[in-house]
């Protein structure tokens, strides 16, 4: 399965024509919730078609401010009225000292942190009634650092006992970023607890900076992250194409998940294979 | 709370620097990193906030907006975890605050209610409401366009361009705002005896001849044959515009 992020800009063309032909859509719950009129009608469409995930962006899972659990009811009657396959949200925080950031910020990777946020997991994977992917996003510095990155994730996926949306751009633009090896992160990554890949464009801004825009094409190096990735899983995963600005033609985007669909094929055969 | 008072700090410091700009001490931070997360928050919320209120952004001069988009993001903790619904809190932020662009630009307030009031009206959740296509505009009960609001400005915000706006031109105006079929929002101007005849109409489904005695009463006139005709043609347009849905069912 290979699915897009289903966005406003393209709504109409990717509803008007059959140009693009994705395996589900993904949306973020803050975008739609409580929304009618037209924009319902075109959602409305969109979930007739295709099957759903979603992706959060307010849940703030590693604030130090208190879970809102006004906004968590409206997600997870949003969650059942949408029948969505899954509810994922960011390993990073989104709002502090009760006032939204509208953008992901980096947790401190402390020992501290882990318990709180693996702890928050478990409530909301509580009030949902459901188990939440959590995904490892892109940062640009680390906060006042006591232990490494992957102990951070791991020990709060083991903890929290939840799933990991694994964004494979993300792993190749921190790695790039704090000068580390992608490959050797990936492999230490608890990856039984992957349920969902995400996969997107960067833009390189400096020698030594990379910004995680989602505003251009997947390049040829995180084609490959993720074909070693699906390898070292040997399991059929849901891969979603994010693209969030400078949207290209329709035609572009059904390139990129032609192909990411031809290297899930391949690699299954390929571990197919080898297991036999 | 398993948080340590430290580990809080930094993050607050961190969450307060893309607020204002201004950056504390934090261990192990990547000082020349750290300046995307305020562009990044800032670029977001600047946009957000241009999106949404496009006229007032051309009304203001550049250093206008950039101070007024600055500051209501450093001094207002946003409360939405929609983003889309976030702009309507730089109202409240203005008022609250007496800011002093409101007394500069004194049709400021309207045309930033105004402009919201689309958004909002685009926006917000179907209403669904009982009634029939089958009635006849002069006999049956008419039930209003349940999304809907109205409104009173001070200045004429949604005729004139802003900066065409003068002192002379204060006076109250009455404006209903429906949303169609469609999902346009729809505009109309309503005369104080209009206004009577949508607010009877909120309260229930009234047919003309109602609308006719209600409005009698409330000014304690009695209307002309002109009056009759004026009423009939404002019904036959708000009808075709959908801001009269249709006919109350038969029960
Ligand atoms: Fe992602």
């Amino acid at each position: 399965m290979v699915g897009i992020g289903y966005r406003k800009d393209f709504s109409e063309e990717f509803l008007n024509s059959d140009i693009i032909s994705p395996s589900f859509i993904e949306v973020a719950p803050e975008n739609w919730l409580g929304v009618g009129g037209y924009w319902k009608k075109q959602f409305q469409k969109a979930l007739e078609r295709y099957p759903l995930f979603t992706h959060g962006l307010s849940l703030s899972i590693g604030s130090p401010d208190e879970l809102d659990f006004q906004f968590l009811a409206n997600v997870k009657a949003f969650l059942k009225e949408t029948g969505a396959e899954l509810y994922s949200e960011h390993l990073s925080y989104a709002k502090c000292d009760n006032a939204h950031l509208y953008d992901l910020l980096p947790i401190p990777f402390t020992e501290d942190a882990v318990k709180h946020v693996a702890e928050r997991i478990r409530k909301v994977q509580d009030f949902l009634e459901q188990k939440i992917a959590i995904e490892i996003v892109s940062y640009y510095t680390p906060v006042a650092p006591e232990i490494t990155e992957i102990d951070f994730i791991n020990t709060i996926l083991q903890e929290a006992d939840c799933e990991l949306l694994l964004d494979v751009n993300n792993v190749y633009v921190n790695a790039f970023n704090h000068k580390y090896d992608a490959r050797q992160f990936i492999e230490q990554l608890d990856l039984d607890r992957v349920r969902y890949i995400h996969m997107a464009g960067h833009e390189q801004v400096s020698d030594s900076l990379i910004i995680d825009t989602h505003g251009e094409a997947i390049i040829v190096p995180v084609y490959d992250l993720l074909e070693y990735t699906l390898e070292l899983l040997g399991r059929d995963v849901p891969v979603l194409l994010e693209r969030d600005f400078n949207i290209p033609e329709m035609e572009a985007l059904q390139a990129e998940i032609r192909k990411l669909s031809n290297i899930k094929e391949t690699v299954l055969k390929r571990t197919a294979h080898a297991v036999a | 709370m398993q948080l340590l008072k430290q580990t809080r700090q930094y993050q607050s410091e961190l969450a307060g620097y893309c607020r204002t700009g201004i950056l504390q001490q934090i261990p192990g931070i990547h000082t020349g990193n750290v300046v995307q997360y305020r562009k990044l928050v800032m670029n977001v919320v600047d946009d957000i906030l241009q999106n949404a209120y496009p006229l007032t952004y051309d009304l203001l001069t550049g250093a206008e907006w950039d101070a007024l988009v600055a500051k209501f993001f450093a001094g207002h903790s946003c409360k939405s975890p929609q983003v889309w619904y976030m702009p309507k809190e730089l109202i409240g932020y203005m008022v609250d605050t007496d800011h002093a662009l409101l007394k500069q630009y004194p049709m400021l307030l309207n045309l930033l209610q105004f402009e919201w009031l689309e958004t909002e009206m685009f926006m917000m959740q179907d209403i669904p409401v009982p009634l029939t296509r089958n009635g006849d505009l002069l006999f049956s009960k008419l039930v209003l366009n349940p999304e809907h609001r109205l409104m009173v400005l001070e200045y004429p915000v949604h005729r004139k361009k802003p900066s065409d706006i003068r002192p002379e031109d204060q006076q109250a105006y009455y404006l209903a705002a429906h949303r169609d079929e469609e999902g346009q929002v729809v505009f109309t101007e309503l005369s104080p005896a209009l206004l009577r005849a949508v607010e009877h109409l909120q309260e229930r489904a009234i047919s003309i001849q109602e609308l006719y005695q209600l409005i009698e009463q409330d000014f304690g006139i009695q209307l002309t044959e002109t009056d009759h005709l004026a009423i009939i043609q404002f019904i036959q347009q708000a009808y075709a515009e959908e801001l009269i849905k249709g006919f109350a069912p038969v029960t």
